[in-house]
């Protein structure tokens, strides 16, 4: 109830009656207690406002994040399609699927509430997206996503992200020419602090040697994201095709990471 | 004489990104026409009956939102059909009027352009003569 007094604020009270029952029933007797939950009430309702505020503040955050995004994928896709010359275009696509693996880790944050991501459901929507844009003849190329339920930090699942971007771009450009079919794995998983991430192919192979292309930007990105990370790049050949591994083996590296935290 | 080219209405107050619309429209073969609000498009879809497919944002200046114009142009216009893409992780397909479609921001060209292919393709069963002009 609400206790009105002139010239006083409104206290809200609670009032709580218990019958007690001691075998006496000419002399009922009850237990009345008052408690005043006016501070407790305006101080659960500030709480609840100041959430409700943080949660649209937080939409608002991600609905703008996700608008710059669409700016500059829009500005990379009007370029891709207005330059004359085939390697600029391709250039531009792939910097275009680069934002567009950024923007999927956006997704994913914004159904969490930790700032984690579940690596599963973000490399299949990456690969997912990859593929829809790439890939002209889904009969003729396919990429399988196998993750186990690993969690991480925005930051490494973005820099984990940009690695299968780039490795999955490589072996749809390079590893089936022609009409050659072919499918692409995508693995993920780890153990305790060790962890293993490959892309692996069933193509033509890598050349070697002195036909071995110059190593591009893509290079450059997976192999300083490797370095982020901890984690070992390893090129072997799949016969037919290639693996590329990035992995972090907590049992190998222990030890040599203790000198260079000088 | 060639056929007519399907007719695309894009809604959207970001002149960049509408810019960039306009251009995958044009470049999937179809014709663009824009429009920068709800009150804008809606003179457009007025004056031009010819229109087959409205492709709108949701947050834009003005009293009506892309949502609340998806189910207005689902009113007066029913044949025309509708794509809303947003930023927002908020939306649902269930929020739009029946058939309409929602992509979220930022969206691959390439998806919204099998989407329109596709819902055009399916206009041309109820005769309003579209004609798909490739890819």
């Amino acid at each position: 109830m609400d206790l009105e007094r002139s010239g006083r604020e409104i206290r809200n009270l609670v009032l709580n009656a218990h019958r007690l029952d001691d075998g006496d029933e000419d002399h009922v007797r009850l237990l009345l207690a008052v408690s005043d939950v006016t501070d407790a009430r305006a101080a659960a309702k500030q709480k609840d406002d100041l959430v409700r505020e943080k949660a649209i503040l937080l939409q608002e955050v991600q609905h703008r994040v996700a608008n710059s995004l669409q700016i500059i994928a829009s500005v990379l896709m009007q370029s891709a399609r207005k330059v004359q010359s085939e390697e600029a275009r391709g250039h531009l696509h792939d910097a275009h699927h680069r934002v567009m693996s950024i923007a999927a880790v956006q997704r994913q944050l914004a159904t969490s509430s930790l700032g984690e991501v579940a690596l599963g459901p973000y490399f299949k929507q990456l690969c997912e997206s990859l593929g829809a844009s790439m890939i002209h003849d889904h009969k003729r190329l396919s990429i399988a996503v196998t993750v186990d339920d690993s969690v991480v930090n925005a930051d490494r699942s973005v820099s984990l992200g940009l690695i299968v971007t780039e490795l999955v771009i490589n072996a749809l450009k390079h590893a089936f020419p022609g009409h050659r079919h072919g499918a692409i794995s995508v693995d993920y998983h780890s153990e305790g602090a060790s962890w293993s991430l490959s892309v692996t192919d069933d193509g033509v192979g890598m050349p070697t040697g002195s036909r071995a292309p110059k190593p591009g930007l893509g290079t450059g990105i997976v192999e300083a994201l490797a370095r982020q990370l901890a984690g070992e790049i390893l090129i072997t050949d799949a016969a037919p095709g290639t693996a590329i591994s990035i992995v972090h083996d907590v049992k190998a590296t222990v030890g040599q990471d203790l000198p260079a935290a000088a | 004489m060639p056929k007519p080219k399907a007719i695309v209405l894009v809604v959207e107050d970001n002149p960049i990104i509408r810019m960039g619309a306009v251009d995958l429209v044009i470049a999937a073969g179809f014709e663009a026409l824009e429009a920068s609000d709800a009150t804008e498009a809606i003179k457009v879809l007025e004056s031009r009956p010819d229109i087959h497919l409205v492709f709108t944002d949701v947050n834009m200046p003005g009293s009506m939102d892309g949502i609340k114009l998806a189910h207005y142009i689902a009113d007066r216009w029913p044949p025309v059909k509708l794509i809303v893409a947003s930023g927002q992780t908020v939306i649902e397909e269930s929020q739009l009027p029946l058939g309409a479609r929602f992509f979220r921001k930022p969206y691959d060209d390439g998806s919204i352009v099998q989407a329109m292919t596709a819902m055009l393709f399916a206009g041309t069963n109820d005769s309003t003569g579209v004609t798909h002009v490739g890819r």
